[in-house]
């Protein structure tokens, strides 16, 4: 890769939940205006913008970066990627490689979705129906909840996995999103109310996946040279590594249930380009839409040994600042999860725990902290890595 | 609902009908103009088995919209009888008695209807025996 880097140098983030009074380009164009006040550059040195979403909005317009822009009062060009609920890391990735490839020098990314406008029962079902093989899937009868309710299943076979291990990742969660402004549900849950909770999908029960929400995130991205110029610009953290990978759309044309084979090879590329291993990471923010999910990425990302990610986080190895802090922002689980914002939110939290300005969800170790947003049951990957220190190097 | 995707897919929705390689002999479904595995064209119209076994299951309480009328349902992978997987409901059984490794045949039914024009889309449903 070039020895030119990317380096994140502001970002901005909306409270995430039911935000009845906004509309999406409203809360976009907040947290864009955010980000450009806490970046300290002239909003006109922008120039250009990626927007992640899924489905933006309930006013059928998902050319939402035109009214945002407008909201912001900037004119400049925008491009809107679509990767399900990880449209917000592919934005981000995109972003990146345009930067990267020289054509530009300063760029926008930014993550957003209006999901409480669909209070209908099963419109969220149907939206989340394009996540998943929405021909031979989801038409089918199947919905992302119950293709994750057979991973877990699998996983339950494979390696022994109890409920108990599973809810383990939510009690966490939800342990760490108290300190967190910005999440959804800033209460911690105890483990009883998981085992107890009614069963939506077997053995997936009620409480168990993220809620969808209301939410923006943006970061602002810049060259090696932007930064070389404007050498006053308080925060500058380097993306180390990324890498994006794809699976097979439908889960009945996979090799394994019990691995996102999409995460193992975009770490594996982020880890090259770092020239890092798992070993060097201090904490990760990853997708936990559901426990499984948290399981098969502190697995797949190479924390943890295939099948340890369970024992690993009942006996509390991904707690904050236990061996590696997983989700100290709370993760989807507590932060709530606006599909196209979910994947800047993990690296806003990324950036804002290496300033060190988390407070009481501080990790300790802030140096290597990495990224992994999913969409679907793991068709596409997306894997970033950050490096505090490395600025200096 | 829209009538033209439903009659493109009838085919395979309705008898099952995925594509078979007449060089390299590579099975696929649903169907393609192109065998996946070595690119050829040179291919012919393949019938699914019609029995298989349930590789994992589930139960769907919350289903998306069109499918609400069925609620709950069971939704399985299944693997047929020739190796190919497909995703399907298991129907006509009590979840409680539905076990991985079942043995299920293939079975014709109603998959949604559209609440407003009546449309029906009809596909394959897996029956355990």
């Amino acid at each position: 890769m070039s020895s030119n880097k990317v380096y994140v140098i502001g970002y901005g983030i909306t409270k995430f939940g039911e935000l009845y009074r906004q509309g999406p380009s409203s809360l976009a164009a907040q947290a864009l205006t955010d980000a450009i006040v806490n970046s300290q550059v002239d909003k006109n040195q922008i120039q250009t913008a990626f927007f992640g979403s899924l489905v933006s909005s309930s006013n059928s317009q998902p050319s939402i970066g035109a009214s945002c822009i407008r909201n912001c009062n900037l004119n400049i060009p925008i491009t809107r990627i679509e990767a399900g609920n990880a449209s917000g890391a592919a934005a981000f990735y995109q972003a990146y490689l345009s930067i990267l490839s020289g054509v530009y020098e300063c760029t926008a990314v930014i993550g957003v979705e209006k999901l409480s406008d669909y209070v209908q029962s099963g419109v969220i079902e149907r939206i989340l129906g394009s996540t998943i093989d929405y021909q031979w899937e989801y038409e089918m009868g199947a919905t992302l909840t119950s293709l994750y309710a057979m991973l877990t299943k699998a996983h339950m076979k494979e390696f022994g996995t109890t409920l108990e291990q599973l809810a383990s990742v939510p009690v966490k969660n939800h342990k760490n999103g108290v300190h967190n402004p910005q999440a959804q549900f800033r209460r911690e849950i105890k483990i009883e109310n998981f085992l107890k909770a009614k069963r939506i999908s077997d053995p997936i029960g009620r409480f168990d996946p993220a809620t969808y929400c209301d939410g923006a995130a943006v970061v602002i991205l810049a060259s090696s040279k932007y930064i070389e110029e404007n050498s006053d610009i308080s925060t500058q953290i380097p993306i180390l590594g990324s890498g994006q990978a794809s699976d097979s759309l439908a889960l009945h044309h996979r090799d394994s249930l019990t691995t996102f084979s999409s995460s193992t090879k975009a770490a594996t590329v982020a880890y090259i380009e770092a020239k890092l291993s798992p070993k060097d990471i201090n904490f990760a923010e990853v997708h936990d839409s559901y426990p499984i999910g948290e399981i098969l990425a502190i697995e797949d990302l190479g924390f943890f040994t295939k099948g340890e990610g369970n024992k690993a986080t009942q006996e509390g190895l991904t707690e904050l600042n236990a061996e590696i802090s997983v989700n100290p922002s709370g993760g989807l689980k507590s932060r709530g999860d606006p599909f196209g914002a979910t994947g800047v939110a993990q690296i806003v939290e990324i950036v804002e725990q290496m300033k060190g300005s988390t407070g009481q969800r501080q990790v300790s170790d802030n140096n290597y902290g990495l990224t992994q947003n999913v969409l679907g049951t793991g068709a596409m990957s997306y894997v970033n890595i950050f490096g505090k220190d490395e600025v200096k190097k | 609902m829209e009538p033209p995707k439903i009659w493109r897919e009838r085919r395979e929705r309705y008898l099952g009908i995925g594509n078979k390689c007449l060089d390299c002999n590579e099975k696929s479904f649903p169907r393609t103009d192109y065998c996946l595995k070595c690119s050829s064209k040179n291919i012919e119209e393949y019938k699914l088995s019609k029995t298989g076994k349930i590789l994992q299951f589930t139960q769907v309480t919350q289903p998306a919209q069109e499918h609400i009328f069925y609620s709950p349902f069971i939704i399985g992978l299944i693997e047929l009888d020739d190796g190919i997987q497909v995703t399907g409901q298991i129907v006509d059984y009590n979840y409680d008695d539905v076990k991985e490794g079942m043995k299920v045949r293939m079975t014709f039914r109603i998959l949604s209807i559209d609440n407003e024009e009546g449309l029906i889309k009809y596909g394959y449903k897996f029956v355990p025996y």
